[in-house]
């Protein structure tokens, strides 16, 4: 179901009069993405307005909690939670489900794909990872989880199709978290064990033979931790997060 | 002088005027007048208002052009919903820069002070005015040197904002320590929309919101967060 619009815009662009003189060094027209959640009709008017106002302030907030804990998200850009519109950063990469073996034939949700679709060649040459190196991938990618949880922020979807890759000015590799729309905050050891069970999942039904993938997503995860990870690690080998996921 | 363009927004609103000083000599006087217009009554009063019709922000705390830009965006969105928190579109500003919810520290903090010495002057309109006829209306209210927006970089007072934001313990700038630029483009991401407390605010009004409309409409009584939580869904 849908329920939320993406689209690709800019908050400001430059003013004509700058144009027409010629004066373009500063970059008004840089992207940003705006999340729109539309009003649904089959709900109640009055709980609707309060349901998108309560998310899209969420959402930014723990937006604006990952960022001031160091965590890899894209930055805040505009709120308008009365009209259920979240502007923020534009992360321009490419998301880890579509680097990895088997994630790049379908998607089906985002923003139009298409036009990334002209060259299927290695996307992982980019990023100077070659095809043996997945795993220093994994390891940023359990970075940034165990970062996230440290001030336990919940992401609530962690996939493949939820974090992107881009490079970074000096040309490193980066690992950015996105999509905190079922984002909560909570530090129940159970959560965080959730979390990171709902990626494995992601993991092995998206990507062939990903177990060993997955494993240096927790050991990385294990080194930023520290000694929250017994706890953790008991819950997720418990299996019982199974049960949970149905919130 | 500079102008910030926002094609979507009613036209007249859809342009802003920016003018960054430095050396500027006369904020004390600034100040007193932005005042005393502001207590001014009848005609005088609406002259001497216009006449200061600007947001007078202590350029110090801004950490870039999307910074300030963010801010000036929020406040025209209150202003179109009729949901602003202070008088005018101006002070939002100043509102929309400070992290928390005190209209008065934010005018103490953001807004002109007797010792200020670099301003950045904001004007929100339709841009009828010409830019030269603004930069001359300017320039007779703030005595200084009018500076390139570019040249921001050089006045941000890091030290303070970080205080200001409260950052200095935030892992993220932590993290970023030793590497001057580094921390710097991380504060910056971090204070373009920093409204913790008012999104807070926010989220935990509709919370109220829903809970006593949940109680009305079905008048059962509904108070822990459980059983909203069956009604939510």
């Amino acid at each position: 179901m849908i329920r939320q619009k993406v689209y690709k815009t800019s908050l400001a662009s430059l003013h004509p009069s700058l144009v027409a003189s010629g004066n373009t060094e500063n970059k008004d027209d840089s992207p940003i993405l705006i999340k729109y959640r539309f009003s649904k009709g089959y709900r109640h008017k009055t709980l609707d307005t309060t349901l998108t106002k309560a998310r899209v302030a969420g959402e930014a907030r723990a937006l604006i909690r990952c960022l001031r804990a160091g965590v890899n998200v894209p930055g805040v850009r505009m709120v308008d939670a009365a009209e259920g519109v979240l502007g923020i950063e534009w992360i321009d990469g490419k998301s880890v489900r579509r680097l990895l073996p088997g994630g790049a034939e379908e998607e089906d949700e985002g923003v139009d794909e298409t036009l990334d679709d002209i060259e299927d060649v290695d996307h992982l040459q980019e990023f100077d990872i070659s095809v043996g190196e997945y795993y220093q991938m994994m390891g940023l990618i359990g970075t940034e989880i165990a970062k996230m949880h440290l001030v336990d922020i919940i992401h609530g979807d962690l996939t493949t199709s939820n974090m992107m890759m881009r490079r970074t000015a000096s040309g490193k590799p980066d690992l950015v978290l996105i999509d905190f729309g079922l984002s909560y905050q909570s530090s129940l050891v159970e959560d965080k064990a959730v979390d990171l069970y709902v990626l494995e999942r992601a993991f092995a039904s998206t990507h062939p033979d990903s177990e060993p993938m997955f494993q240096s997503v927790l050991d990385a995860y294990q080194t930023q931790t520290g000694k929250e990870w017994n706890a953790i690690k008991k819950r997720l080998d418990d299996g019982e997060c199974t049960s949970s996921v149905q919130r | 002088m500079d102008l910030f363009y926002f094609p979507h927004l009613a036209p007249d609103r859809a342009t802003t005027h920016i003018a960054l000083f430095r050396n500027v000599k006369n904020a004390a006087e600034l100040r007193k007048r932005i005042i005393a217009a502001a207590t001014t009554e009848g005609e005088a009063g609406d002259a001497a208002r216009e006449e200061v019709n600007f947001a007078f922000i202590d350029a110090r705390l801004i950490t870039s052009r999307l910074h300030l830009q963010t801010a000036v965006y929020q406040s025209l969105l209150a202003e179109a919903q009729n949901g602003l928190r202070t008088r005018t579109v101006h002070s939002e500003v100043l509102w929309n820069l400070n992290p928390t919810n005190n209209i008065t520290e934010a005018i103490r903090r953001y807004g002109v002070s007797d010792a200020t010495t670099s301003l950045l002057v904001v004007r929100i309109d339709g841009g009828n005015i010409p830019v030269e006829e603004m930069q001359s209306r300017i320039q007779k209210v703030v005595e200084g040197e009018l500076t390139p927006l570019s040249k921001l970089r050089e006045i941000t007072d890091w030290t303070t904002i970080k205080k200001y934001h409260k950052l200095a313990s935030e892992l993220s700038v932590k993290a970023a320590q030793g590497d001057l630029e580094k921390e710097t483009a991380v504060i910056d991401n971090i204070v373009t929309i920093d409204q913790d407390q008012s999104l807070l605010r926010d989220a935990f009004q509709s919370i109220v919101d829903l809970n006593w409309k949940a109680i009305s409409l079905s008048k059962l009584c509904v108070s822990t967060s459980n059983n909203l939580g069956t009604i939510v869904q």
